[in-house]
Parts: structure tokens; sequence; C-alpha cells
């Protein structure tokens, strides 16, 4: 289906084009500002950093399903936790090595992704997000009050990836990496099939388009990037418990992918930095930060659809637009 | 044995009645899906146990708890016309918005009674005191309120639906939206109507069986899957089929529980709503599209 072995020299022409043109210049800068971060040495920003790298996996994964193939998952703790609990249980029960242990868990939450998305498929619109939510609070309560896999209390002492500067590069990596995986998948054919399938559904039917397929497809992709962020996460806090699979995950993909801005894969990212840096700000306020959080989100779906990144890169591109002319 | 899951099963049942009537009554009338329905069981709880110590110079139990209840449920139908007219009207539009902004809605309100109050498990004192013992079956006497309750405004909701002039322009405005508005239907108030029938079930629910139960900020979302489910099971935007999948999946939930065990008789509503999307995806008596 994709063409991974486009010509080399075409993909460097045009990443130099794209460098050039605004967004493109904007992108690296921001990346190198990032990767510049660890060398200041200060571990707690590093710390908070890698938890909003880790989450932008997280936001942009619910962001490919909802905004692009225009299926609402309400559920998406569901992969974070499993593929989270097998990363843990491969590293700790089986002493696989990390990396493997991670993509064992993406690849579990694949087979998930399956499990939920069969049945589910059969519900539009707002009842896939309920049945999703459903399946979440089911494995939530699976897991709570079952005695598998450590129980109620979960696994920990898992080893540590190393230094946290280390830890924020290989976060780093997976994170450019699974974005720009996901946006090649966006602007590729499937991408194309995805979007006519959000927009309308019966005419992608009659074209001759397996939508019942295509959606399971967009179900796995979406799984997949949702468990390595789950894995990462657990590996990064070297601990899972059950309450990796609490709703509230699942409200903090969406919340970031709204905030950033949905259908841009990107946008998840700003989202990300802009409410874990937030909420780091906010610590001192205890309970009531998440109850601002959710006004926040409140006024975000009701006020401005289109979430912040995109205005505000018009509004900055406005203005160098008019400081060049000059 | 048979007994017990006779008894608890319509007890279980009358509960996911009250749940599911409006959840289901909503969704058929506007197509508006309320994520925010477990919230509104959530802060009625909640509002009444806040509230119970203000009326502490009342020495009679019941009035007391007459007078809270009263309050709480003005309060959370006011809550509810305030929720439509600000957040569900405006986004009627898309489906998605509304999704979206009632999960926002129920993560606030969840947020909100963690603030306010504290996120620990509460403890409200059952309006009917003792137990009952019906054939050999030992039971809180608070679980017959809890199916008087139910019973009774079952019968007036229904009554009110196929007899009033608001019930038949409700019926009006889920036949045919627009032919309801060119008729002079102001269809935007027979949806505030209904979001607050939806959400006086729902309190009344509240009163019934948040006493004598522990009440904690993430219940909210048990009662939400609880009534998708039976939404699901019964089919979505029939009445008929929501009361008749609540009690359906009251025996099947007190069977489990006493059968197998109460941690198993927590994924039956899932089990129930894959084996009903796979076999029967409009469910027992619904309509036959899905929205």
């Amino acid at each position: 289906m994709m063409n991974f072995q486009s010509d080399l020299q075409s993909l460097i022409g045009r990443f130099k084009i794209w460098v050039r043109t605004f967004r493109g210049s904007i992108t690296l800068f921001s990346l190198v500002g990032l990767l510049l971060v660890p060398l200041s040495g200060n571990e707690y920003l590093a710390t908070v950093l890698v938890t909003a790298m880790i989450f932008s996996i997280f936001a942009a994964s619910w962001d490919f399903l909802a905004g692009f193939a225009g299926q609402v998952s309400f559920g998406h703790a569901a992969f974070f936790g499993i593929s989270g609990y097998f990363t843990a249980a491969f590293v700790e029960f089986f002493n696989v090595h990390w990396i493997v242990s991670l993509f064992i868990g993406g690849g579990y939450a694949v087979v998930f992704s399956l499990l939920i998305g069969i049945p589910c498929l059969r519900l539009k619109g707002p009842y896939l997000a309920l049945g999703t939510l459903a399946f979440a609070l089911i494995l939530w309560n699976l897991f709570l009050t079952g005695t598998w896999l450590g129980g109620t209390t979960g696994i920990s002492g898992l080893p540590s990836l190393g230094n946290i500067f280390i830890v924020f590069y290989i976060i780093a990596a997976f994170m450019v990496a699974s974005l720009i995986i996901m946006r090649a998948i966006v602007d590729s054919r499937l991408g194309t099939i995805l979007k006519s399938i959000r927009d309308d559904e019966t005419c992608a039917d009659a074209s001759g388009i397996n939508t019942t397929t295509y959606k399971l497809i967009a179900f796995m992709i979406s799984g997949f990037f949702a468990g390595i962020a789950g894995g990462l996460f657990t590996l990064h806090l070297t601990a899972v418990n059950p309450g990796a699979f609490q709703t509230l995950y699942s409200f903090y993909a969406i919340i970031m992918a709204a905030i950033g801005g949905m259908v841009t894969i990107y946008g998840s990212v700003i989202g990300a930095f802009l409410f874990t840096l937030l909420s780091e700000f906010l610590r001192p306020l205890a309970a009531a930060a998440l109850l601002i959080f959710a006004t926040l989100l409140i006024l975000i779906v009701r006020f401005a659809e289109e979430g912040v990144m995109n205005p505000f890169l018009e509004r900055v591109q406005d203005v160098w637009d008019f400081i060049r002319r000059r | 044995m048979i007994e017990e899951i006779l008894i608890y099963g319509t007890m279980q049942g009358a509960l996911l009645a009250l749940l599911a009537l409006g959840f289901s009554l909503v969704y058929g009338v506007g197509g508006i899906l309320n994520l925010a329905h477990g919230a509104f069981y959530l802060i009625t709880a909640y509002m009444i146990y806040w509230i119970l110590p203000y009326f502490i110079f009342f020495d009679n139990y019941l009035l007391r708890f007459g007078i809270t209840a009263a309050i709480s449920l003005v309060l959370v139908v006011g809550i509810a016309a305030v929720t439509y007219l600000g957040l569900m009207k405006p986004l009627q539009e898309s489906h998605i918005g509304i999704v979206l902004v009632t999960f926002a809605l129920a993560f606030f309100f969840e947020q909100f009674v963690k603030f306010v109050g504290d996120p620990k498990t509460h403890f409200i004192v059952p309006f009917v005191p003792d137990t009952i013992t019906f054939l050999g079956v030992t039971f809180p006497a608070q679980l017959i309120a809890l199916l008087v309750g139910s019973v009774t405004l079952v019968i007036v909701v229904t009554l009110f639906i196929n007899k009033s002039t608001i019930g038949k322009s409700i019926r009006a405005v889920s036949q045919d939206y627009e032919a309801a508005q060119l008729v002079g239907i102001n269809t935007d108030m027979i949806l505030m109507t209904t979001v607050m029938i939806s959400a006086l079930l729902v309190g009344f629910a509240a009163v019934f069986y948040a006493p004598g139960n522990f009440i904690a900020p993430r219940i909210g979302w048990r009662y939400l899957l609880l009534a998708f489910s039976v939404t699901i099971f019964g089919g979505m935007g029939s009445i008929p089929g929501s009361i008749l999948g609540a009690f359906i999946m009251g025996y099947a939930t007190s069977l489990t529980d006493l059968l197998i065990s109460p941690t198993f008789s927590v994924i039956i509503p899932i089990v129930v709503i894959l084996v009903m999307l796979l076999v029967r995806p409009q469910g027992l008596l619904g309509k036959k599209e899905l929205y």
C-alpha cells in the first residue's frame, strides 16, 4: 500500500523545499530547541518534557483515528494500558530487552484494537465513542479486581532506561518517528481513503471502498501508536498499575488533540506540550488543575473548534510576510 | 436461590429502567448522546449528601431527606436546562461536538465533586431504615422504595409522553424534526424539556438508590455505562425497549452475581453490548438504523 522505497534523492529535495517554507523552518527550529534542552542540565524540565513527548504520541494517535478516519474513540486508555502492561510483563517476567517488549506491547495493543474494533465498528459516530469508552472501563475494572499481572498494585520495579537525558533523546526519537510515520500515512493513498470515509461513508462505500476494512486498519494503526506511547510511559515510570486504564488518560488524549487542533497530527504536539507544562504550573492547585482543564476543554470545543496551533501559525505567518515585504 | 435472583434482579431492573429511560429518550428525540448522564446521577447524589446537614433541625429523617431530595432534583433539572441551552443547542449540528462537550462536562462534574468535596467515598443513610424479609430473602427496605418509585415514574413518564400535549410534541419532534417545526412546534423548547425529563429521571434514580450505597466522584461513569448498555440492548431511542432491556439486564446481573461472582457481573454490560452488536445491532425493539 505504501511506497516507502521512494527515491532518496527526491525525498531530500522535498525536505529541502519543506525546510524553506514557513512551517518547515518553524518546526525545525522548535525541534532543535527541544533537543538542546538536556544541555541545560535541568533534570526536572527534562522529566516534564519526556512526559509531554510521550503524550504527544498518544494524542496524535487519537487525532489520527478521530480527525482523519472520523472514528471518535473515548477508550484510547485501553490501548495505552494494555501495551503498558504487556511491555512491563515482558521486561519483568521474561527478561526481554525493553525495545523488543515495547513493540510486543504495541502488537498486543493492535490485537486489542481489533478485538474492540470489530464489534464497535458496527456503531457510528457517538455510539462508537461510547462503545470504546465501555471497553476501556471494563478493562480498568478487570485489572482492578483481577489477580493477573500483579493485581491491583500492578507491576513495578522495572529496570530504568538509564540517565534521564538519554531517555529524553530515546523518546524524542520515538516521538519524531511516530509523528512522521503517522503524517506520511495520512498524506498517502490510505489517508485519502480514510478521509473519504470520514466525510461521507455511504459515498465511500459506493465508490468501491471496503469501509469496514479501512476503518479497522485505522483502528489498528491508531492502537499501535497509542500502545507505543503506553509502553514508553511505563518504561519511563518503571511501573504500571490499573490506573493506566482510567478514563483520565483517554481524556488527556482528547484534550491535547483538541487544544492543539484536530485533523493536524502535529497539533497534538503543541497540545501535549501546552497541557503538560500548564499542568506542571498548576500543580500547586492540586485538584483545581483538572477542573480548570475540564472547563478549558468545554470552552475550546464550544468556541474554538480549530484549536490553537493553526490559527496561531497563520497569525505569525501574516506578521512574518509583513516584515519580509518591507 | 431463585427467589434471590428474582428479587434482586427486579430491584436492579428498576434502577436500570430509571437510568436508561431518560438516556434513550434524549437520544430518540433529539439525536443527542448525553455522556453527562452518569454525571447527573453523581451530582444529584452529592447534592443530597451536601445539603442534608443543613436541615439538621428537622428531627424526622424522612422529612429532612424529602426536602433535600426536592432541592437536589430542582437543581439538577436546572443544570440540565442550562447544559442544553449553553452547550448542546449550539453544537447540535455536529454529533461529535456534542459527544465531546458532554464528555468534557461529565469530567468537569467529576473533578468539581472532587474539588469541592473530597475524593473519598461517602455514605448516605437510607431514608427507609431496616431490612425486610420476603420469600425468605432479607434485603434493605430502601429497595422497596426504589421499586415503587421506579414503577411510578416509568408509568407517569410513559403516560406523559403518550397523552399530554407536550408529550405529543415530543413524539412529533422525534418522528420528524423539520415537519414538527413546520407545524409550529418550538423544537428547541421540546428538546430542552426532554433533557430536563431525562435529568429528573436520573436524579430520582440517585434519590432512591444512592442512600444505602457508597458514593464517590468516579461513580458517574459506571451509571453511564449501565444506561448505555441497557439502551443498546433494548434498542436506541425506544422507550418500551429500554424498560424491557433494563429488567432483562437486571436479572442477568443478579444471576451472575449469585452463580459466578460479583466481580464477573461488572463485565456483564460489555458482554451484553458485544453480543447485541454482533447479533442485532439495532437492539431488541429498536429502529433499523443506528444514527
